[in-house]
């Protein structure tokens, strides 16, 4: 049995360990946002913030996680209650088929927890191991700036679901 | 373009042909060429063809199987084209929603089921493909809305003892003496009404949705994670399967033993299927794991197996291509004035050979179906371009009466054509009716490179007559490569063969018979884009046909992914041979292409052609027609080192009324840097018949920080929407590789472009 934190609330899986986290929490926790893209690492569409930093989960064995703190999709924000990111990425439009778009969310988020100011070479760096075939990159790039924008302005939340309470089930704003 | 007439009858008469001309009907179709599209198919879109609507519910005024306003007022449209990243999902509910005169954010979008009401009325089948389909639904669903809108406002009229005129609409309510009640309240008395068939269209000036800016209706979805794509659908008791499939396509099983890979962690049954074996296990990655631990003998297709693109061979890899493109056996598929003969007439003649290899589609999501049989029904989740032909191709396989086989359509994680296939459903389905298991078939990234319905490689060789005003008199163009309508007619052909052939398969088939029995042999998507764009009296286009035998498929501009590059390089070549500029010389001969002339001098204009760069940048231009839109693009690069850096590409389309700005120009970008991860590094090659590349390590794909900045200029236009999901791929490898022309005097005539 491995425990770890997701999304502000402790799981207990029993699965192997060298189980990819990406399965685990997809298959065994049936959290459905992160994807799977192409099993190697390279394309980042199984991408989750482990500690913070944007990780490739489709190579992460489960046993990796073990005590730390896991945020998909589903806990940077909701349809009820979206992170400025994601409010950004509506107004702009930025996904086409949106099958890599919660990847490419989990890297910007981690960009911006950095760095609220980023220029167009960190926001490039941050984001080149995110592969989309559909080529939202432009439509990324603004979104990122203006939700940077926002975040500076001291309105924006990179995570609204960050304190998530499983006693009262409900999400609270941070 | 007048609709053939084509009886049933002659369906039969395909049929019983195949099976009289040879044993293998496979086979016959693969060696026949067949006529490509073009070809209106009428569609009756206020009638079903089978009675009963496929989404039809007795509380609801509900004029066919797309539109529904319930008497709870809510308004559902069943959108008919599958939504793969093109925004099809906002565009066709923008234009019911301007119509119908409602925000397109209050309409409950649904996606179609299979069945034939959703056809694509271009191609008579239900398909989403070739960039029709806000051209092909504009019309009908302005008039299905507008109808819609009447005939609430006569309700409410009869019902309230008013004079029609009196009675207006505003965002979904039918305004009655200043009060607004919603359309719902007048559903089941409009139902009662005699539908409506001329209601008036309204005027450009009047548009409040269509033309505008506006966010995408998935945008929510698809920000959040909770945008269902076919991989992401599960339920109790539903397990996954992988497969291994032969090293080489076509190759099928001789033997194999399941004793190691059974004994493995979660694994439920090993089964085999028409195309390989299969584990089932509970979980994805203990499928995947198991499939390592099965031992497999292959018997191997003979013509393929030999095939290696390194070869040297003048009849194996490249020099396939080489030998037919010489050869005098070609078929000719356009001719104008006098043809090739007109080479003799001219001042001077301009001669040019291109290359383009086979391609994959590598869709972020990668192919996936999940299948469910309970007794003599049977239930799938997929996201496809072909709702119906999955249907057939599930029923055919799980041998179920397509009848009581359900189609539940998924968003697609990408589509690019590679989704109009259904050999994945066809897997599915029979690993579900092999084991006895609900599955879940998941590719992994390496059977998706490895197992993928390939863009054709081609070869194409160029030879321009000039007057002596230097002008094009004659154009010809003789290409060589495989075809790509005898595969896709293979992958599907089981599934039509059954005698209980459905009215939408007969429909295509007839389409396609009629190309069978008037010889018409080249399939259009071999040659689009070679010869049409520019003046010359005399034209010729012809093929032959080189085949090793990889299967092929639709990939994203199909033809004129290739022919942009080939016909606009060459354009390049003869404008320098004549020491003229590469856009005045487009523009003299482009008289009788206004609106791509256009396009190029936007582009011109908006790029600084002939306007000083900074040091060392150089432009290339390029401008192609395609899905009946127009686009030219320019791209600025510097070559350091041998080192090249795209640092611009402006891009101008015409495609009629853009629907939704916003869209059109993300499909611009999206088609430019699709086309450029080809352009720059897309290659697909063979050893001895297998594939050599796996991922993306060694098939890339453009990432953000490769990416140049792109500029989109959309024309104003009055006239009716064109294509905008695939125009803005074909012209981009030719600007690039006019650019690197410019700057290093290397005239790259082979996709990939490799600078050394």
């Amino acid at each position: 049995m491995i425990s770890f934190e997701l999304n502000g609330k402790t799981v207990q899986v029993d699965a192997a360990p060298d189980t990819p986290l990406l399965w685990t929490v997809r298959d065994h926790l049936n959290l459905k946002g992160s994807k799977f893209g192409c099993g190697m690492g390279l394309c980042g569409s199984c991408s989750m913030l482990v500690d913070g930093e944007s990780t490739r989960t489709c190579i992460l064995p489960l046993s990796a996680v073990q005590g730390r703190n896991v945020t998909t999709i589903e806990g940077i924000g909701n349809p009820q209650m979206l992170s400025t990111l994601q409010q950004a990425w509506v107004d702009t439009s930025v996904a086409q088929c949106g099958y890599c778009q919660s990847g490419q969310l989990v890297s910007a988020t981690a960009l911006l927890a950095k760095n609220n100011n980023p220029t167009d070479e960190q926001i490039e760096q941050a984001m080149s191991g995110n592969i989309c075939r559909c080529g939202t990159y432009p439509d990324i790039k603004k979104a990122i700036k203006s939700a940077a924008k926002e975040l500076r302005s001291g309105n924006g939340r990179l995570q609204t679901v960050e304190y998530f309470n499983p006693k009262t089930a409900t999400a609270q704003e941070v | 373009m007048t609709t053939p007439t084509i009886e049933q009858n002659q369906i039969k008469n395909l049929d019983t042909n195949t099976n009289n001309v040879s044993p293998s009907r496979r086979n016959f179709l693969k060696n026949l060429s067949l006529a490509g599209g073009g070809l209106m198919v009428g569609l009756p879109l206020n009638a079903c063809a089978s009675g009963q609507l496929p989404s039809s519910t007795d509380d609801a005024l509900q004029p066919n199987a797309l539109l529904q306003i319930t008497s709870d007022n809510k308004i559902n449209f069943y959108v008919p084209r599958s939504e793969m990243g093109q925004g099809i999902y906002t565009g066709l509910t923008t234009i019911v929603a301007e119509e119908l005169d409602i925000n397109p954010k209050a309409i409950n979008i649904i996606h179609a089921s299979a069945h034939e009401d959703y056809n694509n009325p271009e191609y008579g089948m239900q398909i989403t493909g070739g960039s029709t389909s806000v051209r092909t639904h504009f019309l009908p669903l302005r008039h299905l809305a507008a109808n819609t809108r009447l005939v609430l406002r006569q309700a409410a009229s009869q019902q309230l003892n008013l004079d029609l005129a009196s009675i207006t609409t505003d965002n979904g309510k039918v305004i009655v003496n200043g009060k607004a009640l919603p359309y719902g309240d007048f559903a089941n008395f409009a139902n009662t009404l005699d539908f409506p068939e001329n209601a008036a269209l309204k005027d450009k000036s009047q548009f409040k949705y269509m033309g505008k800016m506006a966010p995408r209706l998935d945008g929510m979805d698809k920000s959040t994670g909770t945008a269902e794509f076919g991989i992401d659908v599960d339920f109790e008791g539903l397990y996954r399967t992988a497969l291994k499939r032969s090293p080489v396509f076509g190759g099928t099983v001789k033997s194999f033993d399941s004793k190691q890979a059974e004994s493995m962690p979660g694994v439920k049954a090993v089964v085999k299927i028409h195309n390989g074996v299969a584990v089932v296990a509970e979980h994805y990655y203990q499928a995947k794991n198991a499939l390592t631990a099965l031992k497999v003998e292959w018997d191997l297709p003979e013509t393929l197996s030999k095939f290696s693109s390194d070869s040297t061979d003048s009849d194996n890899g490249k020099g396939m291509f080489v030998t037919a493109l010489n050869s005098d056996d070609s078929t000719n598929s356009f001719e104008q004035g006098n043809g090739l003969d007109g080479l003799e007439s001219s001042d001077s003649v301009i001669t040019g050979e291109y290359w383009a290899p086979y391609l994959a589609h590598s869709t972020m999501e990668p192919m996936n179906c999940t299948a469910k049989i309970d007794g003599d029904k049977m239930e799938i989740w997929v996201g496809t371009q072909a709702p119906n032909i999955s249907k057939l191709t599930a029923a055919f396989h799980a041998d179920i009466d397509p009848d009581n086989v359900t189609v539940n359509s998924k968003y697609l994680g990408g589509g690019f054509g590679r989704r109009s296939g259904t050999d994945f459903v066809a897997e599915a389905a029979a690993i579900a009716k092999v084991s006895g298991l609900p599955v879940q078939l998941v590719w992994s990234r390496e059977d998706d490179i490895q197992n993928d319905l390939y863009r054709p490689a081609s070869l194409a060789r160029f030879q321009v007559g000039l007057n002596q005003q230097g002008l094009i008199d004659t154009w010809t163009v003789k290409r060589s490569g495989p075809q790509i309508m005898p595969y896709t007619l293979d992958t599907m052909i089981d599934a039509m063969l059954p005698s209980f052939l459905p009215n939408a398969m007969v429909d295509w088939l007839s389409k396609r018979g009629y190309g069978i029995f008037n010889s018409l042999t080249v399939d259009h998507t071999s040659v689009e884009g070679l010869y049409e764009d520019y003046d010359a009296v005399n034209k010729s286009s012809d093929h032959v046909t080189a085949d090793p035998g990889v299967p092929l498929g639709y990939w994203r501009a199909v033809g004129h992914s290739f022919s942009g590059f080939f016909k606009e390089s060459m354009m390049d070549e003869i404008a320098i041979s004549q020491k003229q500029d590469a856009v005045e010389y487009r523009l003299k001969n482009l008289t009788k292409n206004p609106k791509l002339a256009n396009t190029l001098k936007v582009a011109a204009e908006k790029a600084g052609w002939k306007k000083p760069l900074p040091k060392g940048h150089f432009h290339g231009v390029a401008a192609h027609s395609s899905f009946n839109s127009h686009v030219t693009q320019i791209a600025e690069v510097s070559v350091t080192n041998n080192q090249l850096k795209i640092h611009k590409i402006v891009c101008v389309v015409d495609c009629g009324l853009a629907i939704n700005p916003g869209i059109v120009q993300a499909q611009m970008e999206s088609g430019i840097i699709y086309g450029l991860s080809a352009a720059l590094s897309g290659e697909i090659t063979f050893k001895d018949g297998v594939v050599q590349q796996s991922n993306f390590h060694d098939y890339p794909a453009l990432r953000m920080n490769e990416t140049p900045e792109i500029e989109v200029i959309i024309v104003d236009s009055d006239d009716a929407p064109t294509g905008v999901g695939e125009p803005g791929l074909p012209p981009v490898a030719a600007a690039v590789a006019n650019a690197i022309y410019a700057a290093t005097g290397k005239r790259l005539r082979s996709l990939p472009l490799k600078l050394s």
